[in-house]
């Protein structure tokens, strides 16, 4: 299994005040960059980054490839992931897409991984008139005749329902041949065999038990030997989930400094992506302050009223029956990875038993401090990141067998 | 194929015989499909649509919303209703898996 970090550079705004600081935007993308650069020393595989407007507080990330670009100056062998590209034309251009995407992974020797989203918060698709019935329809699209931009010379051009062209030669084209690894974000398990039919790597924003890992891993890889049909000029079969990291020497310092960048994460998320969200007012909903003001067993409250769990003293225990609200309810429970470094191997060896390719760590929320993601990226790459280095070998061999016959050009990083 | 693993042999046909559309390129056919047997589980299983507020709604709530849904009207059959006639493989996909894993995990 391989490791990497999440990023959607959250910032709550300061509780006493109305607005950030001058320095806070700023500050949070040079310490993003710092923690980029320790993964990358440490032997971190991945960094991946969202794509998101508009989403004050949970995610200041609307630039993803100008991050990456300059953590590909400050780094040497970390992968550097769009954790996803929003694809539907009205938010970027496929022709955009693929110029940037192509140059990165000039900029950065051959690294990038190209993950293409559609996103589902009302901010962002009505913010740039996107049609929320037909985003599927855009995604397909676009990210097919993205990836012909990157491989046809010339590009012969295009008539679709969602955008055209006529015939350009798209440059630069992509160091990694015939392009980067392919992604899709899975927050829903039948995404995940949408990635398996169309041969690309599932990213599951889902935060899936190991159980869950192990039976969609499975099916993921019967359907790309069985029912593949590549969008792409390679296939990219791999399956991603995210956990909270908060790393330290003891659970309960763990749980302490981990707890509520973790809670708040799942609230603003919830937030968000709920009838809540399109009523934010930008500039004027603080949303720290209200995840703040609410009590802790009602902060979930977003999420269809359930409890916490194990963080707040929630009576429910019950998880929701929706995946969407389940993964939420999960990345807010402890569990994941937050812990001493021996329960997060724990935790982590059964997700390598399910044949997991990666496993990628939101270390980096809410109002955690800088030091302390520091500390913990610091704490699992050092004690527990070198034995399942060590252990990779293994699942490169589990690998060649699943993907035994399948006669498709592979371009992918496991 | 996961579809195997239903129990009922006339869901488990016509799941199939989704699976079949899907690769031939019906979608439409997938959505109805699925959707009449995730319907036809509701029916056999009237507990999933009990409870208590908003959680009855929430099994019809579940049911993809991409290009087609659930309708529900008083004193009428739950009914699968097109948003739109042009469905991607995408679209389609997500339907018959919704179907085929709710099936499986309800025991059907």
């Amino acid at each position: 299994m391989k490791f990497g970090l999440f990023y959607e550079h959250q910032l709550p705004r300061p509780y006493d005040e109305e607005t950030w600081g001058p320095e806070d935007e700023h500050q949070i993308l040079k310490h993003a960059l710092e923690q980029v650069e320790l993964a990358d020393r440490l032997g971190y595989d991945y960094v991946f980054e969202v794509e998101h407007h508009f989403l004050e507080e949970y995610s200041h990330s609307s630039a993803p490839e100008i991050f990456l670009a300059a953590a590909s100056q400050r780094t040497k062998n970390i992968r550097l992931g769009h954790g996803i590209a929003l694809m539907p034309p009205r938010y970027n251009h496929p022709a955009r897409v693929a110029e940037r995407i192509s140059t990165l992974d000039l900029v950065s020797d051959g690294r990038v991984e190209f993950g293409t989203g559609e996103s589902a918060s009302e901010m962002e698709l009505g913010g740039f008139g996107v049609a929320r019935e037909e985003k599927k329809l855009m995604w397909e699209e676009a990210t097919r005749e993205c990836v012909k931009m990157m491989t046809q010379s010339p590009y012969p051009g295009y008539e679709g329902a969602y955008f055209g062209m006529p015939s350009r030669n798209v440059i630069p084209k992509p160091l990694q041949k015939p392009h980067p690894p392919l992604w899709v974000a899975s927050s829903r398990r039948e995404t995940t065999m949408v990635a398996a039919r169309l041969g690309m790597g599932s990213l599951g924003f889902a935060f899936e038990t190991p159980e869950e890992a192990q039976e969609r891993v499975e099916q993921y890889f019967e359907l790309v030997r069985e029912e593949c049909t590549p969008i792409g000029a390679a296939i990219n079969p791999a399956l991603a989930v995210l956990s909270s990291l908060s790393c330290f020497e003891t659970d309960e310092e763990a749980v302490e400094k981990g707890r509520e960048g973790t809670q708040f994460f799942s609230y603003s998320l919830g937030y968000y992506y709920s009838p809540l969200g399109a009523a934010h007012q930008p500039s004027k909903t603080h949303l720290y302050r209200n995840f703040r003001d609410t009590p802790e067993e009602k902060r979930m409250g977003v999420l269809g009223g359930r409890g916490f769990g194990g963080f707040g003293g929630g009576n429910e225990e019950v998880e929701p029956d929706d995946e969407v609200k389940r993964a939420l309810w999960r990345a807010a429970k402890r569990g994941g990875c937050i812990g001493s470094p021996d329960f997060v191997r724990d935790t982590l060896r059964r997700y390598d038993d399910a044949h997991l390719d990666v496993m990628i760590f939101v270390a980096q929320s809410g109002a955690r401090k800088h030091e302390d993601v520091m500390d913990s990226i610091y704490r699992f790459g050092t004690k527990v990141l070198p034995e399942f280095k060590e252990r990779h070998e293994m699942h490169e061999k589990w690998r060649a067998e699943q993907l035994d016959g399948v006669e498709f050009a592979i371009n992918s990083s496991i | 194929m996961k579809v195997d693993r239903i129990q009922d042999e006339g869901l488990r046909a016509s799941l199939q015989a989704a699976h079949a559309s899907l690769r031939a390129g019906d979608h439409r056919d997938v959505v109805q499909r699925a959707g009449e047997a995730y319907i036809e589980l509701l029916r056999r299983k009237p507990e999933l649509l009990q409870g208590e507020g908003a959680m009855p709604q929430m099994r019809i709530f579940m049911f993809p919303r991409l290009c087609a849904h659930l309708e529900v009207e008083d004193g009428r059959p739950v009914a699968v209703a097109f948003d739109r006639e042009n469905i991607g493989f995408p679209e389609a996909v997500t339907y018959y898996e919704f179907a085929v894993d709710n099936l499986v995990r309800e025991g059907l």
